[in-house]
């Protein structure tokens, strides 16, 4: 069966273990900016594009749920979107993306798409 | 539920051969941790070192912070749930060793930075350089999964405070702090005409180094949830949460949660405390919505006036913290948030990313990208790497006199959402 | 030793005359001249002003590029330790050069600027967070009131001594959020917030949201085939040559072309916008303002006609002040001419 979700990502060890993941070889702050491209072109966004913490933003790779069908034009996911773009580009202004972890960043980002991906399937709505 | 908290001043901190508490100094045996904590068999060693208000001595990385202490009446000693087998907690009397704290060190992936100075200029930005800090430090067997690690740390950590906790059975305490509250319908028929307020608690809950317990039940899986405030003053909820140095909440801060202390010591006066509102914030849209919704219920169902809501970390919990709000004082309850911003470096930048007009009346608890400037320390514990790291985020933010600039977001409950330390941010 | 002040005034308090002066290029005089009398004296001895800078205000606002050279030159020659302007109370143009004067000063050269300005002039959005701009009356009547504050916060600048909360030492706040101790801890902070706001006194956000003005939409045009429309642009669409000389960015004006006549933008007209890449504006002006297809429509009697004049400005860098009154001004022209609906063009 067809899954509901693609998942945006720029974390290699995702490629590699998800099918269904759309790997892009971009940065943080691109792959944010696809996201939300996206999502003014009728994806939904399944999780919201930021982590939960600073330190997250540092990290080289992050993968956003998004839903593999297309409806309208969501206002609130839009808006959503872009303040994550607007929020990562001011609190990484005068940072560096922390590459000398990015195995571990890339291990802990794999594990957060994991529980996402569970609490999805929990949540899944028939529609 | 009455909960005695019966608070022995810790006024100075030694190693020794034995543990004791007499006039104000704690001793620790180091080899007594290292044993009991030796007993878990994915742990590999332990170092136990201490910190003190003034010393030069930076602790970084810093997993968590808790508070030692000892029930010495009522049910539920330790961490029920999680060290302990399940027991109601939030009645009956605690020993605290006040003043202390168990620090554990253990960076279960290379880019914790946490860092907590107990001198100078560094010291002002943490609460956790005024107390008098027993650091253990915990490596765990080779080959452990990211998970277990994790938990093997976070659970030797609050058996470390168990341990220390202990010694302090048989002391008299100097001062006995009493929380005590009737049902909701008993609070009410006493004080009929006073606002009726909640507390809701944000916490992270989005998987590893981003989880939260509430008797060791993993936040992401519940429901908002009702609870007493002293079964959180209690122990009844742990921090999981390794990243978000500056405004995650330390076991310690759940068990002094000051928004839970400062909302009893109006109880009775200018409002009617009813109980805290666990709410965890979860990854998924839907999830949001979902917890949203339910937190919101909650008010409601339980005839709220006024709601104090705080954060924990930064990013996606935003969105539900400004989702809480709009629901509540769409309904009719007003509310004041406690957040922290993001300003930039010269606090020129819009501060918050997503806005509501709701939110008329938010706490800030500081520009988690202000920039300190930390001098070189004489004495580290942990993981010098972390420093490299800590110092790494941009050219130049070392100086030439080895001091370095450092962004408070690294430095442990700097901007504390539950309000448990002192900035705030003004306009100039 | 003492500190050097440069003084920055207006052809009228510069003492060369009226409005029939403002033409006036600048002029640097080796003395105190007008308010900087009564400044340095305010000082106390701290700090001297060495030189008056004059210059006409309409000159500064048509030819501030000139205007700024030889206010630049001029300052480095003094070399002061800070430079004064004003205070220009709730004078457009005059408040508009302090500005100028204020943001170029600080850019360029670092040396810190103190003016003082009425709180509506809308000059204040425009350095306020390069200069520290003093809250003053809006009319020279409250010189006496003014200069006193803005010698106490100059003095402080000069001694590198840290300056108190806006609100408190008299300046419009340059939108900095600093952190700081407070002397209650966040929780206790908050439950005040809340206990305040249950028995319904005042209470102050520390956060306060940022206030978006929105505007309720007209109801809608009943019937389009008879309506008169007209075409508005921010997008800095102009006849060649900028006969108005409406400014590339942070337009002080708008300007209004006749387009009775011509069915497109195209080879009369191009962009003076500083804030996109010009090339297929230029290309084809209808691209940002679309004359060809509105004309199209009128021919075609989908639309009832098109108002004659064709109103432009530039967007990027335009104070919300600014616009206001733009937007005031231009909508009541369209309002007396009645037209009936208008396509706004942003880029």
């Amino acid at each position: 069966m067809n899954k509901d979700y693609l998942i945006i990502t720029n974390n290699p060890i995702v490629r590699e273990s998800f099918t269904n993941s759309v790997y892009l070889e971009l940065t943080l702050e691109e792959l944010l900016v696809k996201v939300r491209d996206m999502v003014h072109q009728g994806h939904e966004l399944i999780t919201h594009p930021l982590g939960a913490s600073i330190r997250m933003m540092f990290s080289p790779y992050r993968s956003v749920l998004l839903s593999s069908y297309q409806k309208e034009f969501n206002e609130f996911h839009v808006s959503i979107a872009e303040n994550s773009i607007e929020d990562y580009r001011k609190n990484t202004f005068n940072r560096k993306t922390d590459y000398q972890h990015k195995d571990d960043y890339a291990m802990i980002d794999i594990q957060l798409l994991n529980e996402a991906i569970n609490e999805h399937e929990r949540l899944k709505s028939i529609n | 539920m009455k909960l005695e908290l019966r608070k022995i001043k810790v006024t100075d901190l030694a190693l020794g051969n034995e543990m004791k508490f007499e006039n104000g100094l704690l001793t620790i045996d180091p080899q007594v941790i290292i044993d009991g904590l030796m007993e878990d068999v994915n742990v590999k060693s332990v170092k136990v070192d201490i910190a003190k208000p003034g010393d030069k001595t930076r602790i970084i990385p810093v997993k968590d912070v808790i508070e030692p202490r000892v029930k010495v009446e009522g049910s539920g000693n330790g961490f029920p749930g999680v060290t302990t087998k399940m027991e109601q907690l939030g009645s009956g009397v605690v020993n605290v060793l006040s003043g202390a704290a168990i620090v554990t060190i253990g960076d279960i992936v290379g880019f914790q930075e946490g860092v907590v100075d107990m001198w100078g200029e560094g010291a002002k930005w943490t609460p956790f350089s005024t107390t008098y800090n027993i650091v253990v430090d915990i490596s765990v067997v080779d080959g452990l999964q990211p998970h277990d690690h994790e938990t093997t740390v976070r659970i030797a950590g609050l058996r470390a405070a168990e341990i220390v906790g202990e010694v302090a059975r048989n002391i008299t305490s100097d001062e006995v702090e009493v929380y005590e509250m009737g049902s909701i319908f008993e609070e009410t028929n006493k004080y009929p005409d006073l606002p009726k307020v909640l507390y809701v608690e944000m916490l992270i809950s989005q998987g590893l180094l981003h989880d939260g317990y509430i008797y060791g039940v993993n936040s992401q899986k519940i429901l908002p949830t009702l609870i007493h405030p002293n079964e959180e003053l209690d122990g009844a909820v742990i921090s999981g949460n390794c990243v978000a140095a500056c405004d995650k909440i330390t076991t310690y801060q759940h068990q002094n949660n000051s928004s839970i202390i400062d909302l009893y010591n109006r109880h009775g006066k200018d409002i009617n405390f009813m109980g805290v509102i666990l709410t965890p914030e979860l990854t998924t849209l839907e999830g949001k919505f979902r917890t949203c919704d339910y937190t919101a219920k909650l008010c409601k169902s339980l005839g709220a006036d006024g709601v104090i809501i705080s954060e924990e970390g930064y990013g996606n919990p935003d969105s539900d913290l400004l989702m809480i709000c709009k629901r509540l004082e769409d309904s009719g309850i007003k509310t004041v948030l406690i957040t922290d911003e993001c300003s930039g470096w010269d606090g020129m930048s819009q501060p918050l990313a997503d806005t509501t007009k709701e939110a008329v009346a938010v706490v800030s608890a500081g520009n988690v990208s202000h920039v300190v400037n930390l001098p070189p320390a004489e004495k580290v514990l942990g993981n010098p790497e972390a420093i490299a790291t800590l110092a790494g985020g941009w050219e130049g933010c070392i100086n030439d006199d080895g001091s370095m600039k450092c962004e408070l977001n690294a430095v442990i409950g700097s901007t504390s959402e539950i309000g448990y330390h002192n900035l705030t941010v003004k306009l100039y | 030793m003492t500190y050097k002040v440069l003084y920055y005034v207006n052809q009228f308090f510069g003492q060369i005359g009226g409005e029939e002066k403002a033409d006036i290029k600048p002029i640097l005089k080796m003395e105190k001249v007008g308010p900087a009398l009564g400044f340095e004296q305010l000082l106390g001895g701290e700090a001297e002003v060495v030189a008056t800078l004059i210059c006409g205000d309409n000159y500064f606002n048509e030819h501030e590029e000139e205007a700024l050279k030889f206010i630049i030159d001029a300052v480095s020659e003094v070399n002061p330790d800070i430079v004064v302007a004003g205070p220009a109370f709730n004078a457009g143009r005059y408040g508009m050069a302090c500005a100028g004067v204020a943001n170029y000063v600080v850019d360029e050269l670092g040396i810190p600027v103190v003016t003082g300005m009425y709180k509506e002039n809308p000059a204040v959005d425009h350095c306020k967070a390069k200069a520290i701009v003093v809250e003053v009356s809006d009319s020279a009547a409250g010189m006496r009131n003014a200069l006193p504050v803005m010698a106490k916060i100059t003095k402080k600048l000069l001694n590198k001594e840290e300056l108190g909360l806006p609100q408190d030492e008299g300046y419009f706040p340059q939108g900095k959020r600093l952190t700081v101790f407070a002397d209650e801890r966040g929780s206790e902070r908050a439950v005040k917030m809340l206990v305040a706001r249950l028995k319904g006194e005042a209470f102050e956000t520390e956060l306060p949201m940022p206030v978006f003005d929105k505007v309720e939409p007209a109801a809608a045009i009943k019937d389009i085939k008879k309506a008169k429309i007209a075409l508005i642009t921010s997008g800095g669409i102009v006849p060649k040559g900028n006969p108005d000389r409406i400014q590339s960015a942070s337009a002080q004006k708008w300007g209004k072309y006749n387009i009775k006549d011509i069915d497109s933008l195209k080879g009369g007209y191009y962009t003076i916008h500083g804030g996109y890449d010009p090339v297929y504006a230029n290309e084809f002006p209808d691209r940002v303002a679309p004359l060809d297809v509105l004309k199209k429509y009128e021919k075609d009697g989908e639309i009832g006609e098109i108002y004659q004049y064709f109103y432009t400005t530039t967007g990027t860098g335009t104070s919300v002040g600014n616009s206001i009154t733009f937007g005031v001004e231009i909508g009541k022209e369209l309002k007396e001419a009645g037209v009936d609906g208008a396509i706004l063009t942003s880029t």
